[in-house]
């Protein structure tokens, strides 16, 4: 297909899209907010009963209700939390006397460092495994690359995570087994007990872009514009990272998107098993603790970050297919 | 000699068969195999490796970690078989619906479905199991719904295709109605392609159910589940690794089979 539009047009037309989807993603993520808030309200027991437990009168838990203002009818309590929300204030945990912001901030810290370091293990050798086994598909290596990928894929993590453990902590002991770091440590202090969660997280999601890149190379390689550049007499490392690279990219980079917001909020297995004071660990003690003011903004965490890698990596795949670029509107 | 390629895939898939049916004959005779209780423990004999009296070792309870190992694909093989058979009605149901009735039906149950996929499973899951307690039944529907998403997308997806094929155009034009041409010849066709994507969510629901367990919020202690065998048994996976290792296999050789199955590119 011709493109014919000046580059005004383009960014243009560009610019428009990026913002129809970014109105749509606020759109979403505005929704999808209040449907949660609605959602965890409605289950049984609320900041009261979670504090005052199975040993709270009903005078007590009536009085702490008063207290906390949650005899509101639920759309009150929804504008004033929205308020809340849109203004900073998070909201405060009556079962950890402890404002919101303050304990899940240095949590979403750790996990973040968490996934980077995953990521950075995961990604770059997962495309250029693709790339690789894509290329030579009949090589035993790659085979076996390949295999281990898609068998780590299938596995639960914690069946990862008891192996490497047992065999990098008890048989060869590289790694501490066990983090008993407190939540708010600094990242030298953090590091050495990223490693094995990393590796655990990064073993799981290699083979999604590892095998969505080889399957972009195998369908590229037969397309007349590499033959052209062979025949050309181009150099196979050009032709490979010149003219596959590039265009075997784009559905790598939704792949990334979508294993990257796993990464921030799915680890809540991996960081149980490691004991790693990161989001997910959060995540289960909030839930078993029935606390809500805690539960809420981590689904909104989790929804914004799935929204928001999804919008990113629709961006990036824009830039980096120029057949998107104009034929959409 | 030299094997080729068609050969061994045909060798590979009768293994991945035998595997499958293996799981599928232990889950079914494990309660009538001469097995020890699986809830007798044995405070003499704590943590033991190979013996005649128990050929896998004991628990840190004292339990036979074998017969607990064969009972344990029980609990998760027939709550994801019922969660599957649900989600798998669901999405048929969901998308071939969305793609037959086109306009702002499809509009409506497309928006469902996405809705649908953009649910933080786990959370989820994790929260209902939390507050609703460890009812098999509201683990099933909700395992059911939120597994039926994917199939939904790949059901209207395949159903959009056959649609606008000429035998299916043909019936329509002989004035068939919509819902027997759906039965008739539009799901005979798509349920090749639909299959894989329920075994796909069949592994996911095992996988989901297991890792809840490992977590403490599906099956629930005195039962034997692979998830919370491997949960219990890691403290003192140092002195005794079977108990570990035995659910491990089990577990792995399970859902790998059922990748394999699906996975013949």
């Amino acid at each position: 297909m011709q493109c014919d539009g000046s580059e005004l047009a383009f960014r243009d037309n560009g610019m428009k899209n990026f913002a129809r989807r970014a109105l749509f993603t606020i759109g979403a993520f505005v929704s999808l907010a209040v449907l949660s808030f609605l959602g965890i309200d409605a289950l049984p027991g609320d900041g009261c009963t979670a504090l005052l437990g199975r040993f709270g009168t009903e005078a007590k838990i009536a009085e702490c209700r008063v207290e906390h203002q949650l005899n509101d009818p639920v759309i009150v309590r929804l504008g004033s939390w929205a308020s809340d929300v849109v203004q900073g204030d998070l909201g405060y945990s009556i079962k950890r006397d402890e404002q919101v912001a303050q304990i899940i901030l240095p949590r979403i810290r750790n996990t973040a460092m968490l996934a980077l370091v995953a990521a950075i293990m995961a990604f770059p050798t997962a495309i250029a495994a693709g790339l690789l086994i894509g290329r030579f598909p009949r090589s035993r290596i790659g085979k076996a690359i390949n295999t281990m990928g898609v068998v780590a894929m299938t596995l639960p993590e914690f069946v990862i995570a008891t192996v490497l453990w047992l065999v990098f902590s008890i048989w060869i002991p590289i790694f501490p087994g066990v983090t008993v770091v407190p939540s708010n440590a600094t990242f030298m202090e953090l590091l050495p007990h990223i490693w094995m969660p990393a590796l655990t997280l990064a073993s799981v999601v290699f083979a999604h872009s590892m095998r969505t890149m080889k399957a972009g190379v195998t369908t590229i390689q037969a397309m007349p514009f590499v033959e052209s550049a062979r025949l050309r007499g181009t150099k196979e490392r050009v032709t490979l990272l010149r003219h596959i690279l590039p265009a075997a990219l784009p559905p790598v980079v939704n792949t990334i998107a979508v294993d990257a917001a796993w990464l921030l909020t799915g680890t809540f297995v991996t960081e149980a098993i490691f004991n790693y004071r990161g989001l997910g660990r959060l995540t289960i003690d909030a839930i078993s603790d029935r606390d809500t003011a805690v539960i809420l903004p981590i689904v909104l965490f989790s929804l914004g970050a799935y929204l928001t890698m999804s919008l990113i990596a629709d961006t990036v795949v824009r830039l980096l297919d120029p057949r998107l670029r104009q034929h959409r509107s | 000699m030299n094997i080729s390629p068609q050969h061994r895939s045909t060798r590979i898939q009768i293994f991945v068969y035998c595997v499958l049916g293996f799981h599928a004959v232990v889950a079914l005779i494990a309660p009538f195999l001469p097995l020890m209780p699986t809830d007798k423990q044995d405070s003499g004999a704590m943590l033991q490796g190979f013996s005649s009296a128990h050929w896998l070792g004991t628990d840190a309870l004292g339990r036979d970690v074998l017969s607990r190992t064969l009972h344990g694909g029980r609990p998760s093989l027939a709550i994801a078989i019922l969660a599957t058979a649900l989600s798998a009605v669901i999405g048929i149901a969901l998308g071939s619906l969305a793609a037959l009735a086109g306009g702002w039906v499809d509009e409506a149950l497309s928006r469902l479905i996405d809705f649908l996929l953009a649910l933080p499973t786990l959370i989820l899951l994790l929260l209902i199991a939390s507050f609703f307690g460890h009812d098999p039944f509201i683990l099933i529907v909700t395992l059911g719904f939120m597994y039926a998403a994917p199939i939904a997308r790949v059901a209207r997806a395949s159903t959009q295709v056959l649609l606008a094929r000429d035998f299916v155009r043909v019936a329509r034009l002989q004035g068939g109605r919509g819902v027997n041409i759906l039965l008739g010849e539009v799901l005979p066709n798509v349920w090749r392609v639909v299959f894989t994507e329920i075994a796909m969510q069949f592994t996911w629901i095992i996988l989901a159910f297991s890792s809840l367990s490992f977590l403490g919020l599906g099956a629930s202690p005195p039962t034997p589940e692979w998830g919370l065998m491997i949960a219990e048994a890691r403290s003192y996976m140092t002195i005794n690794p079977t108990a570990v290792i035995a659910p491990i296999v089990m577990l792995a050789s399970l859902v790998l089979a059922v990748q394999a199955l699906v996975d013949r590119e």
